[in-house]
């Protein structure tokens, strides 16, 4: 096991270096010029030419990826053309309201959705089942934006019971924090807990057909014991990729969340870098997300032990 | 009082008796110390000289102080200085500042911080290029005190160093104007303005944080824009960043924000039906649609085309589809410059108010146009070039133009438009943009209007009779030979469709009803407000 993640932690490297040289070169063929959005409207050809000369930015491709490269390896993503900050201290900034929100939406959907499969599959073929197919439906139809506006209108403008927009650091108390992530989080996990409650009914309704679950039940064990510990550690494996899969899911969504909500994290910051061109941004939070997301991977595929011995590394 | 903040001050004031202390009193008396204001975008960077999009200087003016200042008249008085005095031949002025100026860092504004200062802001700036180029010796004479000699005379001195056209003269630390050229951003933001920085709390793309300069010492006149005593009444001005307006318009409503700069029109109705919210025009000098066509590329290269083209537009649709409805927010333009102010002219405007399609079809028919497709980029992201560019690509359509709609992003037509390339081969026919106002009071000002061929705004138009008229206006000495000169420049501008102004609009601010002292303006002027 241990060398399966020594194995899988160095495959992370090739890895993120494709990710990288893609990255670069993406935005180095993408039209688009930061040092005229610096510039302004009354700058001249030569002033563009200075600024964009003063950003490097002038550089043949293989200097400048050189260049870039050199500084990842040495722990610097660069600092940002516009900011003047340092990439990294603009992502710490910004990675608590994304990860909050993250955890936050991700227990919801998994506490949330779980449930509904289970007894989706239990009660199938009546009410309760319809409504939960129901709401997955729903749930994967409508965009997030509509959902996020709906709930803070309904929530915040009319009950007045939270607040529309905004983040509350951790630090400043539970109450704050989760007070400013009820809304967001509910939003993006909309689509979150359609996507699970419906793996986990399709999956649930393979394993409750199985001879051993018919052995159970002709033991006499009970209902909610067949249903959650018997049925539904053999159908986690499914569901535990789903997870996985959703986190993708959720980086995508925390764009639009964020921006609906004013929450000041990773997502915004990449449109907004990608609006202005600000390039060391952009390359710097895509490879963080790649990270992320090969970093995911790994944990799933580790977790699958746990749920199924019969998985071995 | 909403009723969140009800249930907190309860739990605030059960919490603090138990205590035996009494914070509630004193929390709400912090929060009416607090300006929360959603600007018109991110404060992505905050060096005013170095970067010059309009949100930055609405920021700098918290910060940076400058010599002089635009009133609401458009008319520069003093403001760090005390007073002036120009040589017999107009060649030498000398200036004197304030007693008592003080930097964040409580180092005393000194004439040498004036000097360099004005030294790094003179490249990046229209009027300060005209400066450099007549500028023989700019020297500080003693701590207080800083001299110009010019090698001609320049009337316009005051208003260069007072406008509040991007980039404004603002007075940074010696050490910092000569350690950063003027196309290299600062790293320190120490003005001498009358709030603070905290750089620690900015948060680009989220929040940026001002707080109360107890050093400053505002001038004795009452505030107008930027000219007056900036007396601040509140501590603390924190810009809470929204890129979503319905967010916006729902934490104003909500009570999560204070001030608004730029409630978009369709969410105006909304926020005039809640009783807690202000809502009026924000700039009485609001903005001048335009599109650019490129002079040097077939089909606009034909001033014959350009004319079809400015002949069939009507004005009332592009207003319409940016603004509404509403009439009190546009006007149509016969002239080039920002209606209401004193150069505004409709000398030779005719045809820019014509909007007959028939007769742009038979000019258009007559000009030779061959159907050659017109490259329109139109940047979807940004609402008043999307709307604009609708209305351009239908319009087109309708004279009978071939049109190529290229629907792209504001960063790439920021790229895009520099290209001088024919259309076909990564160039451009056209693109949208907007002026504000403020800035197209005067053709140094206004670089869109200038027709000096390589070294014009892009388009490259090249109309020497537009050109004739700048040196013009410059020399004249009084408000008739101004606008003597501008009403030919107008007419020049007009006949070779230097670009299309599309009309003129307005836009609206909104604010919380318990927020007074908001006044009209280019800019959210922040002193003089109060929260109840």
């Amino acid at each position: 096991m241990f060398a399966y993640v020594v194995r899988r932690v160095l495959a992370t490297i090739p890895v993120m270096a494709v990710v990288a040289l893609f990255v670069f070169s993406l935005l180095y063929i993408a039209p688009g010029d930061p040092a005229a959005v610096i510039a302004g409207d009354q700058a001249t050809p030569a002033d563009i030419e200075r600024i964009r000369a003063s950003l490097g930015l002038d550089r043949p491709y293989l200097v400048r990826f050189g260049a870039w490269v050199w500084d990842i390896m040495r722990g610097d993503l660069g600092t940002s053309i516009f900011t003047n900050l340092p990439v990294s201290t603009m992502i710490a900034q910004r990675i608590e309201p994304t990860l909050s929100l993250m955890v936050v939406t991700l227990l919801l959907a998994v506490s949330v959705a779980v449930p509904m499969g289970v007894v989706a599959a239990w009660r199938q073929g009546t009410v309760i089942d319809r409504a939960v197919m129901g709401f997955a439906v729903l749930g994967f139809s409508v965009p997030v934006f509509v959902v996020g506006y709906v709930l803070a209108y309904v929530f915040a403008l009319e009950l007045d019971w939270l607040p529309v927009q905004g983040y509350t650091p951790f630090s400043r108390g539970f109450g704050p924090w989760i007070e400013n992530l009820i809304l967001p989080a509910i939003a993006l996990g909309t689509v979150y807990i359609a996507l699970i409650a419906r793996i986990t009914r399709a999956t649930m309704l393979e394993v409750l057909q199985q001879d051993y679950i018919r052995t159970a039940k002709a033991k006499g064990v009970g209902q909610r014991a067949i249903l959650f510990l018997h049925a539904l550690k053999n159908a986690a494996v499914p569901i535990v990729t789903v997870i996985g899969i959703g986190i993708a899911l959720l980086i995508g969504g925390a764009v639009v969340t964020e921006s609906v909500f004013a929450i000041p994290g990773l997502g915004r910051l990449t449109v907004d870098a990608i609006l202005r061109r600000d390039y060391p941004v952009i390359q710097g939070v895509v490879l963080l997300f790649s990270f992320v997301y090969v970093l995911v991977n790994l944990v799933i595929d580790l977790l699958y032990t746990l749920f199924d011995p019969r998985i071995r590394y | 009082m909403d009723r969140r903040s009800f249930i907190k001050a309860g739990v605030a004031a059960g919490v603090v008796a138990g205590s035996g202390g009494m914070a509630a009193p004193a929390l709400s008396q912090a929060a009416n110390r607090t300006l929360r204001f959603v600007p018109q975008a991110n404060l992505a960077n905050f060096d005013p000289i170095w970067g010059t999009q309009y949100v930055v200087r609405n920021a700098a003016v918290l910060v940076w102080d400058t010599l002089y200042g635009f009133d609401d008249k458009l008319e520069a008085q003093r403001q760090m200085v005390e007073g002036e005095q120009v040589s017999q031949d107009g060649l030498t002025w000398t200036f004197r500042l304030r007693e008592g100026l003080r930097f964040h860092d409580n180092e005393p504004v000194r004439a040498r911080d004036v000097v360099a200062s004005i030294n790094r802001w003179m490249p990046r700036d229209p009027m300060g290029q005209l400066l450099r180029a007549l500028g023989d010796e700019l020297v500080a004479v003693d701590d207080r005190t800083f001299r110009w000699r010019l090698k001609a005379p320049f009337p316009k001195m005051k208003m260069a160093l007072g406008k509040n056209a991007t980039p404004m003269c603002f007075i940074m630390p010696e050490r910092i104007a000569t350690r950063f050229d003027s196309f290299t951003q600062v790293n320190e933001y120490v003005g001498s303005g009358p709030m603070r920085f905290v750089r620690n709390e900015w948060v680009p793309g989220a929040r940026a944080v001002f707080q109360r300069f107890d050093g400053y010492v505002p001038r004795n006149e009452p505030a107008s824009w930027l000219a007056g005593g900036k007396r601040m009444m509140v501590d603390r001005v924190e810009w809470v960043i929204m890129p979503d307006p319905a967010t916006a318009s729902a934490a104003l409503q909500n009570g999560e924000v204070d001030w608004w700069e730029n409630p978009i029109t369709d969410l105006v109705p909304v926020l005039r039906r809640n009783r807690n919210i202000a809502v009026d025009i924000a700039d009485p000098l609001g903005n001048i649609g335009s599109f650019r066509m490129n002079h040097l590329q077939p089909p606009f290269n034909n001033p014959r085309v350009r004319q079809a083209v400015m002949t069939a537009l009507s004005q009332r649709d592009y207003m319409t589809a940016l603004v509404g409805n509403d009439e009190n927010l546009w006007k149509t333009l016969g002239g080039f410059f920002t209606p209401g102010t004193p150069l505004y002219t409709e000398e030779g405007g005719e045809m820019m108010k014509a909007a007959n399609l028939e007769r742009g079809r038979q000019m258009l028919r007559e000009s030779g146009y061959a159907g050659e497709p017109v490259v329109c980029l139109v940047a979807q992201d940004q609402p008043i070039t999307k709307a604009q560019g609708d209305v351009t690509a239908d319009l087109l359509r309708r004279l009978g133009m071939t049109v190529d709609y290229v629907a792209t992003d504001w960063g790439t037509v920021g790229q895009r438009r520099a290209l001088k390339n024919p259309p076909n081969q990564g160039g451009w026919s056209m693109f949208h943009t907007w002026h504000a106002g403020a800035d197209a009071i005067n053709p140094v000002l206004y670089n869109a209007v200038r027709a000096n061929g390589d070294g014009a705004w892009f388009g490259w138009p090249n109309v020497p009779a537009v050109e004739a008229e700048v040196p013009n206006w410059l020399a004249a000495s009084n408000l008739a030979e101004e606008r003597a000169a501008i009403g030919r420049l107008n007419r020049a501008a007009v006949e070779n469709v230097v670009y299309a102004p599309t009309g003129f609009f307005l836009g609206y601010q909104a604010w919380r009803r318990n927020v007074s002292g908001i006044v009209k303006g280019p800019i959210p002027f922040a002193w003089g407000v109060s929260k109840s």
